[in-house]
């Protein structure tokens, strides 16, 4: 069935870029109050990297440096990574509703504090870090499981 | 420190709110599944609901079906295959269905099952395939 092979190992690097830096976005930003700003970086990132995966800053951390000093060993395992992107894309736009809930209404006021909205924002941007990390530990990709769902339903093209 | 602790709190409730959720899916889909039926067989078999984009299939389903030694497991992609898919109430990849002889689903796992549960289930369908021979 699976003909293409994806390398695992980038994916569990990009998780545990998302949780690093989502963690220290939310718990360094009571220290570092401009940590927070971290969320929408995070989101951008995310974003570029389902469009364009040559500018997915965790995965070529991975490919340009991690991969060939031998820091981190290749797993190659059949599999498409069309859900993998997918998934990320996902978790790239709930870091965005949640940068718009922290940053939305402060900045049309020209203010560069987060808003109302923190609490709900930080909370958003934690389940995005508990299901990375619910992805490394346990293989479990739920962002997977949606574009299996869509698929079964005809919505994309899954197979 | 408040707002840290106050959206931990949030984010905690929301994920056991879905954790809750998914074991109601997986039981109410797995009540509606069970006596289930597909072709009969000389013995109990698997079910196997697999896709290109499973990653958990190729990862640890498949090698925990291999340890099963001479099962006979039917291969079957969830979304080429939908009317069987959703006969038998497929919402998540993989699944696996233990059937009995008389091809009726005695076991539904929705998620990974390791080969020791497999084969628990397999043991108790052999049982299931005996009784129903001798009545």
């Amino acid at each position: 069935m699976a003909t293409q092979v994806v390398d695992h190992s980038a994916l569990k690097v990009n998780q545990t870029g998302i949780i690093a830096t989502v963690l220290v976005a939310v718990f360094g930003s009571e220290v570092v109050p401009a940590l927070i700003w971290l969320i929408p970086v995070l989101a951008i990132v995310l974003l570029v990297g389902t469009f364009a995966p040559r500018f997915a800053l965790f995965k070529q951390l991975y490919f340009q440096v991690l991969k060939p000093r031998g820091i981190v060993k290749p797993r190659p395992v059949p599999d498409r990574p069309e859900p993998h992107n997918f998934a990320q894309g996902l978790g790239g736009i709930f870091l965005g509703i949640s940068s718009l809930l922290l940053f939305g209404p402060p900045l049309l006021a020209g203010d560069f504090r987060p808003g109302p909205g923190l609490v709900i924002g930080l909370a958003l941007a934690l389940i995005v870090a508990v299901l990375a990390f619910v992805n490394l530990a346990f293989g479990y990709c739920l962002g997977c499981q949606i574009y299996f769902q869509l698929g079964k339903r005809g919505l994309i093209r899954a197979s | 420190m408040n707002a840290q602790v106050w959206a931990l709190a949030v984010a905690g409730v929301v994920v056991l709110a879905a954790a809750c959720l998914e074991i109601f899916r997986a039981r109410h889909a797995r009540a509606k599944t069970v006596g289930a039926t597909a072709a009969p067989a000389s013995d109990p078999y698997i079910l196997y609901f697999t896709g290109e984009g499973c990653t958990v299939c190729h990862t640890h389903q498949e090698p925990a079906l291999a340890k099963l030694g001479a099962v006979r497991i039917d291969k079957v992609d969830a979304i080429a295959d939908r009317t069987l898919a959703d006969r038998f109430n497929v919402y998540t990849l993989p699944t696996t269905v233990v059937m009995t002889p008389e091809g009726r689903a005695l076991h539904v796992n929705y998620g990974y099952a390791t080969a020791p549960k497999l084969e628990r289930q397999l043991a108790e369908a052999r049982g299931a395939g005996l009784q129903a021979a001798t009545a």
